[in-house]
């Protein structure tokens, strides 16, 4: 090429473009609550929002609300997968079990479980078992349906390589089917701890207890409104890195082919 | 606007046929821009069909038929050189040209009476007409009685004949085919060519066949234009004398063979060249 | 359900309608030793009380609930609030899919946005949404709204890029206007992945709005959830979620049926 390509053509236009009207839009919004088209008590100038950032994280124990989210959602994601896949293998191993129930369980996965929190308040109390079983409850069908949509995709050709060499039941779980179906199983196990993330913000929030979602709360419950903008944009900044590191971390695990 | 009957430049066309060309394709000439610098796809091509006409255009793959076939359809801009029907300049898709593809294109949402109906329903007939007109093209291509079906239900075959009638029901002046029969098996292609044949004389419709298949070529046309491989230019154009009504039955006369031995002489010196071009290319790691 | 083993292969002496039918018949044994258990945790009195309480109860409840004429006014606020948000979201996504998913430097440019902000969990918005829209319906429309946009607005953007390229061909070759390609060719041809879209968006509209509900209001079913926990009534909390998730579970296998009435299926 003699003459520079115009941007337009440039691989990063798209982004610049993408990142360009995010840019315009926050200014827009600044320039309208200045010229009092947009009531500063209901949105705040952005600017005043990206002021709070840092007094929202010094003040509020940003850190330790993040520490505690966090490993409220590892313990919900540990409960999911080690029940998660067992139930998948359950249902796999048993025929008769699957035809019966396999429908009832993808019933589950789409029913919006998590208005159950009123009675994991009075089962568990208002506490992060709580919290942790909301998560665990949201994440755990997802990934049933995932190990078994896995392991029986399991290509009939593997299985038949598996018999020729007169594998024993356990080795031809462990040597074919299991490592076969574990792509799919990733991406369930993904699946369910996005899932346990969500919910368990949205409880934290919704019953004020806990992390980052009660932070929210809180400081709404104040009337703090840039920082609960800031708190707002912080939350969905983290589970944005949340959801592209498990995306990352899914496509390193996976193994070719 | 004064109808300028263009020169073809071509003497294998016969005096007797001299009779005002419906469509003329002038010095088209089109160049894309690729990774590896500019491709010219087709290069100065000139046609010119007349009202009644067979016309078949062939070449190996990768000599800018379906690119010819985009221009003169309207779908394809960029490019110099005019395309006319009956001497006015067609700029986007025209409806004196009705397009079928070589691609599955029967909309699976609707059923074949709806699928045919498309056109009329576009231009904003009233219901009642489009459906008499649209049952009218369900019998011309045979398949009365599946007016209700949906083309799931139907064969390739059938579902090519739907594509057809479609584009019949919009009753083109030009009836443009790329390489509609390419996707089915031999024998229904040559069922297919009979249909083609047979609406052909009913209809006395014009129209410009673009393919690969010498066989499907010879059967039907009346003149085939030969393509080189790229860039695409026009090698030569036959005179196909075989008399007509015909049916697929013509493939075994000596007449037929003899066509169909020429235009492989012709052709094969392109495919060669093709096929070393896709080679060379695959050796060096590009994808072809 | 501890002889699953065996299940597989039933028992010599089972009916012969057992035999012929092993699913039904499993199913049956599920639901009879889930309920079975479930009363006898009721009366061994080792939970707390009435946080496991007995069928009879639930059952009560369950009546008194369906037979009060105030629970249809929370309900029809439930649907009205549902209905809009569906309607708001579900068309703007709808809108802004086409749109994304019609060039390929929209796509670039604006789908990461929906792709990473889809699956945040959007109750956190809830607090933005009360300055916005008060404290009425409209903070559960606007959640409910936002919830379902994402995901109508994925699979749009997604089923546009699958359409088959020829048959925008043959639209264009008859010379249709932009209004007839998007109503006679985008809208049909992309009618699974906006069915799916519509099906996966209920759901979590279903969860904004009544979270929302939950959180601050005085109508509507989420409301009434609520209540029943500040009463402590757990008969009539459970009473409650059957109700939810048995209208949860229909409306999504309505929508499922839907995308079911489809003649290319039968391929």
């Amino acid at each position: 090429m003699s003459k520079p390509a115009p941007l337009t053509k440039s691989r990063y236009f798209p982004a610049i473009l993408g990142l360009g009207s995010f840019a315009a839009f926050v200014l827009v919004v600044e320039f309208l609550v200045y010229a009092d088209v947009l009531n500063r008590f209901i949105v705040p100038p952005p600017s005043e929002v990206l002021a709070a950032f840092p007094r929202v994280i010094m003040q509020e124990h940003v850190l330790s609300r993040f520490v505690l989210t966090a490993s409220e959602a590892l313990a919900a994601s540990v409960l999911v997968t080690i029940f998660g896949i067992a139930g998948g293998v359950l249902l796999y191993q048993f025929n008769l079990l699957r035809l019966a129930t396999e429908t009832w369980v993808a019933a589950v996965a789409a029913a919006p479980l998590v208005l159950m929190y009123p009675l994991y308040l009075v089962i568990f109390g208002r506490n992060a078992t709580t919290i942790v079983m909301m998560g665990f409850t949201a994440g755990l069908a997802p990934i049933i349906l995932k190990t078994l949509e896995g392991l029986v995709g399991t290509r009939r050709v593997l299985i038949n390589v598996g018999k020729s060499f007169n594998l024993t039941r356990s080795q031809q779980f462990w040597k074919i089917l299991f490592p076969a179906a574990l792509p799919t199983i990733f991406v369930g196990m993904r699946l369910g701890l996005i899932f346990a993330l969500i919910n368990i913000v949205g409880v934290e929030y919704l019953i004020n207890f806990g992390g980052l979602g009660q932070l929210i709360n809180e400081l709404a419950e104040r009337f703090d409104l840039a920082g609960t903008y800031a708190a707002i944009c912080f939350v969905i900044l983290v589970s944005i890195i949340v959801f592209m590191l498990t995306e990352r971390l899914e496509r390193w695990l996976r193994p070719a082919g | 606007m004064a109808v300028v009957a263009m020169p073809t430049g071509r003497d294998s066309v016969p005096a007797a046929r001299a009779a005002e060309p419906i469509l003329t394709v002038d010095g088209i000439v089109k160049r894309f821009e690729t990774p590896d610098g500019v491709l010219t796809a087709v290069d100065d091509v000139s046609l010119s069909v007349l009202p009644g006409e067979f016309f078949s255009v062939i070449g190996p793959s990768g000599c800018g038929k379906s690119t010819l076939f985009n221009i003169i359809g309207g779908l394809l801009d960029g490019y110099d050189g005019s395309v006319r029907v009956a001497g006015e300049l067609v700029h986007g898709p025209h409806p004196s040209i009705g397009m079928i593809f070589q691609e599955e294109s029967t909309f699976p949402w609707r059923s074949v009476i709806d699928n045919i109906a498309f056109p009329l329903e576009i231009a904003g007939l009233p219901k009642t007409e489009r459906y008499d007109r649209a049952r009218h093209f369900v019998a011309l291509v045979g398949l009365d009685g599946f007016e209700r079906r949906f083309p799931a239900e139907l064969s390739g075959g059938m579902r090519q004949r739907v594509s057809m009638a479609r584009t019949l029901a919009a009753q083109p002046k030009i009836m443009l085919m790329d390489e509609p029969f390419a996707a089915l098996d031999e024998q229904t292609r040559l069922l297919l060519g009979d249909k083609v044949l047979q609406i052909q004389q009913e209809l006395k419709q014009t129209t410009l066949l673009i393919t690969h298949n010498i066989t499907e070529a010879v059967q039907l046309s009346d003149r085939i234009m030969v393509m080189t491989y790229r860039p695409g230019k026009v090698k030569r154009i036959v005179d196909i004398d075989l008399p007509r009504p015909r049916t697929s039955e013509i493939v075994s006369s000596e007449a037929f063979g003899r066509y169909v031995a020429q235009i492989w002489n012709d052709l094969r010196e392109e495919a060669t060249r093709g096929m070393h071009d896709d080679e060379s290319r695959k050796r060096r790691g590009a994808p072809s | 359900m501890a002889e699953t083993g065996r299940l597989t292969a039933p028992a010599a002496y089972a009916p012969s309608w057992m035999r012929e039918h092993p699913v039904t018949a499993l199913r049956i044994a599920i639901i009879i030793t889930v309920l079975t258990g479930w009363e006898l945790l009721a009366r061994s009195g080792w939970l707390y009380r009435d946080v496991v309480p007995s069928l009879l109860s639930i059952g009560r409840a369950l009546y008194e609930t369906l037979s009060d004429p105030t629970f249809y006014l929370h309900l029809t606020t439930t649907f009205y609030e549902i209905g809009l948000a569906m309607v708001i979201g579900g068309l703007s996504g709808l809108a802004v899919g086409i749109l994304i998913g019609g060039s390929k430097l929209m796509q670039h440019a604006y789908e990461p946005f929906l792709y990473y902000l889809g699956p945040c969990p959007k109750i956190i918005f809830f607090p933005v949404m009360i300055m916005w829209f008060g404290v009425g319906p409209g903070s559960k429309i606007a959640m409910g709204a936002i919830s379902c946009f994402f995901p109508v607005a994925l699979n749009v953007a997604g089923g546009m890029r699958e359409i088959d390229k020829v048959l925008i061909r043959v639209g264009r070759s008859f010379r249709a206007n932009t209004w007839q390609m998007v109503t006679k060719i985008y809208m049909p041809a992309m009618r699974h992945p906006i069915i799916n879209g519509m099906r996966l968006g209920l759901g979590v509209c279903l969860i904004g709005t009544l979270l929302a509900e939950t959180k601050l209001s005085n109508r509507g079913i989420g409301f009434l959830v609520i209540q029943s926990y500040t009463l402590f009534n757990m008969p009539q909390m459970y009473s409650l979620l059957i109700v939810l998730f048995v209208i949860a579970i229909g409306a999504n296998a309505l929508i499922g049926r839907l995308g079911g009435l489809d003649t290319i299926r039968r391929t």
